[in-house]
């Protein structure tokens, strides 16, 4: 019996030594921002991106000074940021990341990610980004990101099932409602485009596009504006789509969502310039080559767009050596080299200026009926300016998914953003930030 | 028949020699050895259950708060019990829960019921088939369940599913990842996945059963119904309890299939059971300490829920 307690209070006694070493382990400070002008090291780099194995190889290829190790991760969707945001936080994470947009300002706000300042050459890469882009790295005065690609907001329509309906491609939404119209009379079970209820990012982006503001700041309060004017404007014109079946709800890159684009049940795809690989590949064994067409999204009057995905690279505040990131980073984000060493990994649309072209070159575009670069160029240019993501854009994602999971059973667009707004105030709330309605 | 009759005698033989022994290895020298031996186990125990679970309950009393923007230092202090109130106001946990119950009452039934049926139709067959049946009946368990999940995902998905388009032309149209479908859907994908490993249990639990009493029923004349219901069936009512018990745990842990299925349909939402809702927390929210009290009320529904169907099935056998 005596040994029994010994043996118990043993236990006990290493349970707690884990959890003094567990919870005496502080964060590493963060070296003073000194810009080493020859950095070298082994740093390690985590991606969801097919290709950047390549560019990693490229990279240690070109210098000797730098030993860049790469890591395959999952994507967002499949859980990759829940790793990344672990890692960071039990202090292995790797040096440099990659985060997508929507989710940068919840990696910096959570303290997981060192500035640029002092590392990078403002100069030769954030000074020659445009407005637009420059808005979605910087926070504060701080730079937390060098952009990589950015995507505008596509539409892709099947041109023979246009043609079959007598429609051209649709300018406004309201051409587009009309188009779909059309569409039904002569392909009764044929729809115009999908609703992803699992894409939350491309309800904001559609908003985006409509002018709304999501997110902002005033003082020191987020303002958040999930339900705003413009947002419901485009939640009751989608409604009105889904309820005369112009569009089917269905989540994307599903296998529902496949089959129906090779059968024909769905002849549109509302986008980016990245969904022409997805495309090509599921439409492409039903002989739809040469039937596909980029196109700017339809707008509410005049030409307007907004950015639907997108990445971006960061030191997270695991790295030993952000000098070596930093040098890393800007051959990743800027460098022609690098985008050549990708190879044809998809239709890229790259934030750097003068990189786009050699994305293109390396893309086969020969499947697609038009020439889907000037699309994406014409596209690019008409961003709508002043567009901020949140500090906790998994909060807003989640509660928007979660709302457009009754759209089968009644569920209304609009009452799915009210749920979307009234979740992320609460949320954020919640996390003890200062939030105005 | 001869075999097992006279394997019977000779267990019995065992158990009572068994018997007596039991007293001298607590009091013996043996113990020094046992620890030496135990020692291994509890190191890992210590390391792997033990420590987590603390740092879990440590976790759970305290919060980060942030201020303004969120863009500082976030502040960590001692909030007691405001997390767990937190997790049992939340309509989304509560309603997780609710569902796990619904879940329950689906499952249950239909498992236990499938398994039993299939255990007493194996143990009243011929011996040649008995085998092939086993085991077709086990194969589903052999697969994973994320495989498995992906699988019926795929059966259940609209416009690829061989299942919904028969189903179509038969003119039934069905979805099977609606809002009102996907719970019996998903118990369908347990059914299909634990039915089999139960039949296991439960027919090695009628091999166990006199078959000297066997015959005394059909002496007196019961058939095989009679004799299933009467009595074997009461004999393997400790073996049901067990499965029950196990059954009751494990869908407490319900995460892998819901969220697989999740992929393929809005219908399951993040926090659609307990164990989601945690997941959640942690790595959407980023709110750990939410999630350590959400894991620890999960854990506590385990321990009180198998205290009482332990209590329940130790009354019955009495």
């Amino acid at each position: 019996m005596k040994r029994r307690q010994l043996l118990l209070g043993a236990v006990s006694l290493m349970a707690s030594a884990a959890l003094i070493t567990g919870c005496g382990s502080t964060q590493a400070a963060a070296p003073n921002p000194t810009p080493a002008e020859d950095p070298s090291g082994t740093i390690t780099f985590w991606s969801s991106m097919a290709g950047m194995d390549k560019v990693a190889e490229a990279f240690n290829a070109s210098q000797s000074k730098i030993k860049v190790t790469f890591e395959t991760i999952p994507n967002g969707g499949a859980g990759g940021y829940a790793k990344l945001s672990t890692a960071i936080t039990a202090g292995n994470g790797p040096d440099v990341a990659t985060i997508e947009y929507p989710q940068l300002p919840q990696f910096v706000s959570n303290g997981q990610l060192q500035p640029l300042d002092g590392y990078i050459n403002k100069a030769e890469t954030v000074d020659k980004l445009t407005d637009q882009t420059k808005a979605l790295v910087q926070f504060g005065d701080a730079t937390y990101a060098l952009p990589y690609d950015a995507a505008p907001m596509i539409m892709w329509y099947r041109k023979d099932m246009l043609d079959k309906a007598g429609v051209g491609v649709p300018k406004t939404w309201q051409d587009f409602e009309e188009a779909g119209k059309k569409l039904k009379a002569v392909a009764p079970e044929a729809h115009l485009a999908s609703f992803n209820p699992n894409e939350a990012a491309l309800t904001a982006a559609l908003s985006w596009q409509a002018g709304a503001t999501w997110f902002g700041t005033e003082g020191d309060s987020w303002k958040v504006g999930v339900n705003d004017d413009a947002t419901q404007k485009v939640a009751n014109y989608w409604q009105k789509l889904i309820d005369q079946k112009i569009v089917k709800v269905q989540q994307s890159f599903s296998d529902e969502w496949s089959a129906d684009l090779a059968s024909g049940a769905v002849v549109g795809v509302l986008g980016a310039n990245w969904s022409a690989t997805g495309i090509q590949k599921r439409t492409e064994a039903s002989g739809q080559k040469g039937q596909w067409i980029a196109a700017e999204v339809p707008n509410w009057g005049s030409p307007a767009d907004a950015f639907y995905g997108g990445s971006s690279f960061n030191i997270t505040k695991s790295s030993k050596n952000p000098a070596a990131a930093a040098k890393f980073i800007e051959f990743l984000a800027t460098s022609q080299d690098a985008i050549k060493a990708r190879g044809n990994t998809g239709s890229a649309f790259l934030a750097f200026p003068g990189l786009t072209p050699v994305a293109q070159k390396a893309f086969d575009s020969s499947y697609f009926g038009n020439d889907i670069y000037s699309v994406f160029d014409k596209a690019y240019a008409s961003i709508t300016p002043g567009w901020q993501w949140g500090p906790n854009w998994d909060i807003t994602n989640t509660a928007l998914k979660d709302a457009y999971g009754k759209l089968t059973s009644g569920g209304k667009v609009l009452e799915a953003v009210d749920t979307a707004q009234s979740a992320t105030v609460a949320g954020l709330k919640q996390n003890g930030l200062s939030v105005k309605e | 028949m001869l075999t097992q009759a006279s394997t019977k005698p000779s267990t019995a033989v065992q158990s009572a020699t068994r018997a007596p022994r039991r007293p001298r290895a607590m009091s013996g020298t043996g113990g020094r050895t046992a620890a030496l031996f135990l020692t291994p186990f509890f190191t890992i125990f210590a390391l792997a259950m033990v420590a987590p679970v603390v740092y879990a309950m440590v976790l759970s009393f305290f919060a980060q708060q942030k201020s303004g923007l969120g863009f500082g230092e976030a502040k960590t202090s001692f909030v007691g019990l405001e997390n767990y109130l937190q997790v049992l106001q939340s309509e989304t946990f509560v309603g997780g829960i609710g569902r796990l119950a619904l879940y329950c009452l689906l499952y249950i039934p239909c498992m236990v019921g499938g398994a039993l049926a299939f255990a007493l139709l194996l143990d009243a067959a011929v011996t040649r088939a008995r085998k092939l049946f086993q085991l077709l009946v086990f194969l589903p368990h052999a697969v994973p369940g994320v495989i498995a999940a992906l699988i019926w995902a795929y059966l259940y998905t609209p416009g690829v599913s061989p299942i919904v388009s028969v189903l179509q032309t038969g003119g039934i149209s069905l979805n099977f990842l609606d809002n009102q479908m996907i719970l019996p859907s998903i118990v369908n994908i347990a059914v299909w996945e634990w039915t089999g490993y139960n039949v296991i249990v439960l027919f090695t639990a009628l091999q166990a059963v006199p078959r000297d009493v066997l015959e005394a029923a059909r002496v007196d004349g019961a058939g095989e119904i009679r004799a299933a219901v009467s009595i074997k069936l009461p004999l393997i009512l400790p073996a049901l309890s067990v499965i029950m018990l196990f059954t009751v745990i494990g869908t407490l842990q319900l995460f892998t299939e819901p969220s697989i299925i999740s992929k393929a349909t809005a219908s399951v939402t993040s926090t659609w059971v307990p164990n989601m809702w945690a997941y959640d927390a942690a790595f959407n929210r980023h709110n750990l300490n939410q999630a350590a009290a959400a894991s620890i009320i999960i854990a506590l529904m385990a321990a009180v829920l198998s205290w009482a169907v332990t209590r329940f099935s130790s009354r019955n056998k009495a």
